[in-house]
């Protein structure tokens, strides 16, 4: 089942006179159930994607529908009712809020939906045990750890359990043990939960663990990559070789 | 670029984010000025009256210079914390820091003379407008006239350029101190770091409140009677004082995080986005400012209890002459009396008339006292009371065993303590007639120069007063033995009346009293008194408004990474909105409250010496205080609305 689709979407900046096209038709489809990381150089228009995609920022044109919902074309409020019953959200900068507890913040999304407190609780249990986090519930942000803290987001994104999560570098300010930590939960939350993850990141081996691979040079989606039944290593030579091919700077004669 | 381009682009740029900096100065150098204008004015000369007066305003400007200082000392650190980065950048490029000390003072001196000037010109503008104020409430007529004052100019310039030295002495410690890195890191670390709740913060949480009902509870009893000597009143004040503030700092540092700790820990972990903008940040705000905070409350706490009690006395001015004069004129000789009268006739005006014989008797009441008078000025075996006879008033019937004691106040009350019945001793020269009690009265019958200005007055049988006239201890007695009550029929005459009383010169005898001048004289007094506290408690207020709106200014730019994460969370902008509505409910309510509680019971436990009616000018000066103090929070909730639209 599709769960998100862009069709022709055009993203600029600027004025009139100065007009910077950052998206410039960029069609996209993930299915249900995906684990998708978008590539591509800086600059390249991967965040300004993930923004558009998870509704944050308007697009200049086309269409992003999302679990058969136009989104495009939705007012402030309808989106930001949107946003708190469909779309789930990891930072690289965590974006916790420090004056609220690890339980605090992870439950902020449920408390907006209004659910039950009996139920609340009990999802957070669960994610909280999954992620491996219980232990920190009633710490403060910066009291724990980086891998805790980015832990604790991916919580805040999964409690919900959301159509869509979108992960904007996730594993950016993290050390290697806390990233491969992160993204194994990720993956087994995206296995377990059939949750959809959409992922924007530079780091091959944050990619790798994917289940596909998109592109992205200047505004287009440039070519993906399918792991298939390919092991992660294999499939993360291949990343490689295309970001090779991908470059950062056009070779011209 | 040249430094002096860019100064000026610097000041122009500042000129528009910086507004709230320059709006401190303008209004503080106006109201500075407006009321060092009124100091030298003549025109206030008879307002002020006696030396009195003039030294209440002296204290006053001073009080009005610390006020004004801390306002602008604490908009000047908002304003250096938040252009750290430019400074910081500054250094990058390598300039020294003198250099940027230099171009700071410069641009600092535009901005701060310019806006001293303006401010000069308003408070200019509006000082004839205090100054008509002021006239009216202390009943003065004059002229108000507007006047430049040269000594006015001159203070307010010497003031202010005091201030302006120290400021920049203050900017350039922060500039020497602050290494590059830290410049553009200040911003994130002026909060105090998140930590839970610690078992001595609940120590002190508790200890807070304890404190401060502590206070309360013996300024409860400051005059009920606990405390009789000088010294011990004195103690009591002096512990009030401390444990009041002490508590109320503790209150802000651990009573407050404690308090919503509890709250929170309830909720266990699920909180609605109205908890999570208020509750959460004020636990950990709070604490950090418990010492801007204490110092905001208690100073409002002064300010609302100063007010309140000028205003009780202006309030009950007419009352409390009243109960000084009983009639509207009183007078003690026969043949004075006589010259007054004929002179009210000669005018067409018509009187009634009241002559009470009234002696002086020394009365031991040890008896019925509630308290003991261990080292108390009066002899409680020998008071000297004014006693008259039954005849002289219209209802009393007594049996010529029995007393009855008229006149006894509400300060009384508090101070002499007595029982309604019980023995008690009259004595005359020769003999000691005993007597029982059967009463106390609060009406006055004869005027406060019989009775010692406010002691009750005996009411005692017609033979025993013949008794006790026969025999007169004469050391004790007055110059006049009788009193002689004039009441003027038609009210609209009375201050013909009293024109009369002047014009025979009665005015000067002391033991001639007129309620119209008595009243007047304490409106006078005391209209001055709520004028200089007034003004006082006005500038507190809105610096004190002020000060809050600057700090939840700061706080919004501080939060602002919290609202866009709340926003992309999906929580719309109403939702934020009314978060921060019941967050400034507590930011501004808090100190608020507190400051409304600490000032009921200080005026609560001496508003009796003051005047005779405690609820209404309290409650008025209260609601007035409140109102003007909640713009302040509707202005911060205006500007985070701002804020969170940007957020996204």
């Amino acid at each position: 089942m599709v769960i998100l689709e862009a069709n022709k979407i055009h993203k600029s900046y600027g004025n009139k006179f100065n007009k910077q096209e950052v998206l410039s038709g960029l069609d996209m489809v993930i299915e249900e159930g995906e684990f998708v990381s978008i590539m591509g150089a800086s600059g390249s228009g991967k965040t300004t994607l993930l923004n558009v995609l998870s509704s944050i920022d308007k697009i200049s044109n086309g269409t992003i529908t999302i679990q058969g919902t136009e989104i495009s074309q939705m007012k402030e409020k309808e989106l930001a009712e949107f946003r708190k019953n469909h779309l789930g959200f990891v930072f690289q900068d965590y974006n916790l809020l420090d004056t609220l507890t690890v339980k605090e913040n992870i439950l902020l999304p449920l408390s907006i939906t209004k659910m039950p407190k009996k139920e609340a609780n009990q999802k957070f249990v669960e994610v909280a045990t999954e992620l491996g986090i219980y232990d920190v519930k009633d710490k403060y942000p910066n009291q724990i750890s980086g891998g805790q803290k980015q832990r604790t987001s991916a919580a805040r994104a999964f409690i919900h359990e959301p159509s869509i999560i979108f992960a904007d570098e996730p594993t950016g300010a993290l050390d290697s043990k806390s990233a491969s930590d992160l993204l194994n939960k990720l993956s087994e939350l995206n296995l377990k939960r059939k949750a959809t993850i959409v992922m924007v990141t530079h780091d091959p081996v944050a990619a790798s663990y994917c289940s596909r691979v998109i592109f992205i040079k200047d505004g287009r989606i440039y070519t993906q990559l399918n792991k298939g039944e390919e092991t992660r290593q294999t499939f993360f030579k291949d990343i490689m070789k295309t970001q090779g091919v991908l470059g950062g700077v056009q070779n011209e004669h | 670029m040249s430094i002096n381009q860019l100064i000026f682009r610097n000041l122009k740029k500042n000129l528009k984010n910086y507004y709230l900096y320059v709006f401190a100065l303008i209004f503080s150098a106006a109201l500075y000025f407006a009321f060092v204008t009124l100091q030298y004015d003549p025109a206030m000369d008879p307002t002020k009256g006696s030396i009195k007066g003039a030294a209440a305003i002296k204290a006053a400007s001073i009080l009005l210079v610390a006020i004004v200082s801390i306002f602008i000392f604490y908009a000047n650190t908002i304003f250096i914390k938040r252009r750290s980065k430019e400074i910081g950048l500054f250094q990058l490029i390598g300039m020294t820091k003198n250099k940027i000390f230099n171009i700071l003072i410069v641009e600092n001196f535009f901005l701060y003379f310019g806006s001293l000037f303006l401010g000069i010109f308003a408070g200019f503008s509006v000082s004839k407008l205090i100054i008509m104020i002021l006239f009216k409430i202390t009943g003065v007529e004059g002229i108000a006239t507007l006047r430049l004052s040269t000594n006015a100019l001159i203070q307010t310039l010497i003031v202010f350029c005091a201030i302006y030295l120290f400021i920049m002495s203050m900017n350039y410690v922060f500039i020497k101190r602050q290494s590059i890195l830290s410049l553009f890191a200040v911003k994130s670390s002026t909060e105090a770091k998140i930590k839970k709740v610690s078992i001595l913060e609940m120590i002190i949480g508790i200890a807070g409140i304890g404190f401060i009902l502590i206070g309360y509870y013996i300024s409860s009893k400051l005059f009920g009677g606990d405390f009789v000597t000088m010294n011990e009143l004195l103690i009591a004040m002096v512990i009030i004082l401390a444990s009041v503030i002490v508590g109320t700092y503790l209150f802000y540092k651990g009573s407050v995080s404690f308090i919503f700790h509890i709250i929170r820990k309830k909720k266990n972990g699920y909180l609605n986005i109205n908890e999570v903008l208020s509750l959460s940040t004020i636990m950990f705000r709070m604490k950090s400012n418990a010492v801007l905070l204490t110092v905001i409350t208690t100073v409002s706490a002064l300010a609302i209890g100063l007010l309140s009690l000028s205003y009780i006395s202006y309030y009950s001015a007419e009352k409390s002459a009243e109960n000084y004069v009983p009639a509207e004129f009183s007078i003690t000789n026969i043949e004075d009396a006589k010259r007054f009268k004929e002179a009210l006739l000669a005018k067409d005006i018509k009187y009634s008339e009241e002559i009470i014989d009234v002696i002086q008797v020394d009365v031991n009441v040890e008896n019925i006292l509630d308290m003991s008078m261990e080292g108390m000025l009066v002899d409680p075996n020998l008071m000297t009371l004014a006693v008259i006879s039954e005849k002289s008033t219209k209802d009393t019937q007594l049996s010529p065993g029995e007393t009855l004691f008229t006149g006894y106040s509400d300060v009384n009350q508090k101070f002499m303590p007595l029982d309604d019945s019980g023995s008690i001793e009259l004595k005359s020269q020769h003999e000691v007639i005993p007597q029982q009690l059967v009463g106390l009265k609060k009406d006055t019958i004869v005027s406060g120069f019989f009775s010692y200005g406010g002691l009750p007055v005996a009411i005692v049988d017609e033979t025993v007063f013949q008794r006790l006239k026969d025999d007169l201890d004469p050391s004790i007695q007055k110059k006049a033995s009788v009193y002689i009550g004039i009441d003027i029929l038609d009210q609209d005459q009375i201050k013909a009346a009293n024109d009369i009383f002047k014009e025979i010169g009665f005015t000067n005898i002391k033991s001639y009293d007129s309620r119209l001048e008595t009243s007047n004289y304490q409106k006078q007094n005391m209209g001055l008194m709520m004028f200089v506290v007034g003004f006082l408690g006005l500038t507190f207020l809105i610096t004190s408004g002020c000060i809050l709106y600057f700090k939840q200014m700061d706080e919004s730019e501080d939060e602002r990474p919290s609202y866009t994460i709340l926003r992309k969370l999906g929580f719309t902008q109403g939702d934020l909105i009314k978060g921060i509505q019941v967050k400034q409910v507590f930011n501004f309510g808090i100190p608020l409250v507190v400051g409304l509680c600490h000032s009921y019971f200080a005026v609560q436990s001496g508003w009796f010496f003051f005047g005779s009616e405690l609820w209404t000018p309290m409650i008025l000066v209260m609601v007035l205080y409140t109102g003007l103090y909640s713009i302040f929070g509707v202005l911060s909730v205006l500007h985070y609305k701002k804020v969170i639209k940007e957020a996204l």
